[in-house]
């Protein structure tokens, strides 16, 4: 039975860590990779370090999670330790950026490659800094610029995450086209009200929506970016099981990441839905992962 | 999001404060809760009393200890949690060492079967004095029992009189202890604490050696700490910079 697939890297199976859950420190990436993950995506990293938000930064009322962290991080210069711990897994680390422009985000790639991740993660979800309130990934232009700078700069893979906060998903996916790969959906931006307080339940009022809850919309743009783009795509958003990766792989998803469902099934997950997607493509007679890639695609 | 309201507030030094407030879901010794003060902030405290009413006791040191440090009974207090491992209850002689206000989680422990080592900076720091009977204190300069540290005292004691040692503090001082206690006796547990964000295990802040304090811990063996060599060595800070202890 294979479950290798190739997204740009090959790995040994279809289940990768999602970036910003368990994976600021080093021996946790270490010990996430040793337990079933074929690769982990970092947290993200900018160029200097940031305390992100005050807590509370989570707010989890069972299927529906919000987050806003604030994109804390240590800063690219003292990240590279962690990467180093990681790496003792033998296992692929791939490194998530965030930079305000293209010459900060190919300054962070490079540094990224030179510790020894076998990817690049362009978190595009960050504060656009011309344009206030907007994301960069909303700005099909600095897409454009800042994938084809981060290409021409490094040699390992280059994956764009893409966030669905968007009008239109397939100009921003056009845009990113030369990436290696497309990561498909970063959360969706959301709030919630405690009404006994009558305060908003995040420090930083607005947050992303996660968990369960977004798969939908996950499926959603997976099919429809893999459609009419035909790009490999790694699907993200509410994967809980089996049966939850194995519709975004037959939407058109290579790889599948999971976050939020660590908190209900804990680390032991990665196990979990490796022997759960052997079990099915047993009983199913399918030897070959990469034969249910984008079957449901009309 | 939780609320509940003040039952009790009572300051029980120049900095620190218990309060009391019914709890719905059941509390077990060692485990601890998500307070929010809304619009300010969130922080973990422990339980100092998991009897209802609850009773939380906490230091003013920023905002929102402060916040909560000053509500008043009648006044809406809300939380996130229960949430954590608690410790292992035993029913013979108990030993718990407690620094500062990390007495606090294991007071819940206390029985007539209980003798405690309670460490702090100085005399006024000390706290709960009047509710363990075999007390042995010391202070750090020498203002009220032994002069030095946890440990000092714990090396003139006999650990095979205990059938559970208990031990909360600063990683340092719990570090000190741990290596004491090393290879022998197995029947000790820890209680960590390390910077806590999400409270739920997925946002890596409080993790040692890939385990999280918050949802693995906080409360871990002698022999788990066994095979974390982060223990008393290094953790990561608020904004994630690898820090050595």
């Amino acid at each position: 039975m294979n479950l290798n697939v190739d997204i740009g890297i090959k790995i040994s199976n279809p289940f990768i860590l999602a970036s910003g859950i368990l994976d600021e420190n080093g021996y946790t990436m270490k010990r996430i990779l040793e337990n079933g993950a074929a690769a982990v995506v970092t947290k993200s990293i900018g160029t200097s370090e940031r305390q992100g938000y005050n807590p509370p930064i989570i707010y989890e009322n069972d299927p529906v999670f919000l987050n806003a962290v604030g994109l804390s991080n240590p800063g690219i210069d003292n990240f590279k330790d962690e990467v180093k711990i990681a790496l003792e897994s033998g296992r692929p680390v791939i490194g998530s950026i965030f930079g305000k422009d293209a010459p900060e985000f190919s300054e962070l790639a490079k540094k990224m490659e030179s510790y020894g991740v076998s990817a690049i993660e362009l978190n595009l979800s960050c504060p656009h800094v011309n344009g206030y309130g907007m994301e960069v990934g909303s700005d099909p232009d600095l897409v454009y610029e800042i994938v084809s700078e981060v290409k021409s700069r490094v040699k390992i893979p280059v994956f764009s995450k893409l966030s669905p906060n968007t009008s239109n998903i397939l100009e921003e996916a056009k845009a990113a086209e030369k990436s290696d790969a497309l990561v498909l959906i970063n959360t969706l931006k959301g709030m919630e009200i405690d009404i006994a307080s009558k305060k908003p339940v995040l420090s930083n009022v607005y947050g992303g929506l996660s968990g369960k809850c977004i798969k939908p919309v996950g499926i959603r743009y997976v099919y429809e970016v893999k459609k009419e783009t035909g790009k490999t795509v790694i699907g993200v958003g509410g994967i809980e099981n089996v049966n939850d990766a194995i519709e975004y792989i037959m939407a058109g998803a290579s790889a599948v990441q999971i976050g939020t469902a660590i908190y209900r099934h804990g680390i032991k997950i990665f196990n979990e839905l490796n022997s759960g997607l052997i079990e099915y493509m047993d009983k199913n007679g399918i030897s070959n992962i990469n034969d249910m890639i984008g079957v449901a695609i009309a | 999001m939780n609320h509940s309201i003040v039952y009790s507030n009572v300051r029980i030094n120049e900095s620190t404060h218990s309060l009391r407030f019914f709890m719905e879901s059941p509390v077990h010794p060692g485990q601890f809760i998500m307070i929010w003060a809304p619009g300010i902030g969130e922080i973990p405290i422990s339980f100092s009393s998991v009897n209802n009413p609850v009773e939380i006791t906490v230091k003013i040191y920023g905002e929102p200890s402060k916040y909560i440090a000053n509500l008043m009974p009648g006044e809406k207090i809300f939380y996130r949690g229960p949430y954590g491992r608690p410790f292992t209850g035993v029913t013979g002689k108990k030993l718990i060492i407690g620094a500062g206000t990390g007495i606090a989680p294991l007071m819940p422990l206390v029985d007539n079967m209980t003798s405690a080592i309670l460490s702090a900076k100085t005399k006024n720091d000390l706290i709960f004095t009047d509710r363990i009977k075999n007390l042995y204190v010391v202070t750090d300069d020498g203002t009220l029992g032994i002069k030095g540290f946890a440990v000092d005292a714990l090396k003139q004691m006999d650990i095979n009189e205990f059938d559970m040692i208990y031990v909360c503090g600063p990683e340092i001082m719990m570090k000190s202890v741990y290596d004491y206690l090393l290879n022998k006796t197995d029947r000790v547990e820890f209680s960590l604490e390390r910077p806590m964000k999400c409270g739920i295990g997925i946002c890596d802040s409080c993790s040692i050696n890939g385990i999280q304090v918050c949802r693995d811990g906080p409360v871990f063996s002698i022999k788990d700490l066994k095979n974390m060599d982060e223990f008393g060595r290094t953790r990561l800070s608020f904004s994630g910079k690898r820090i050595y202890l």
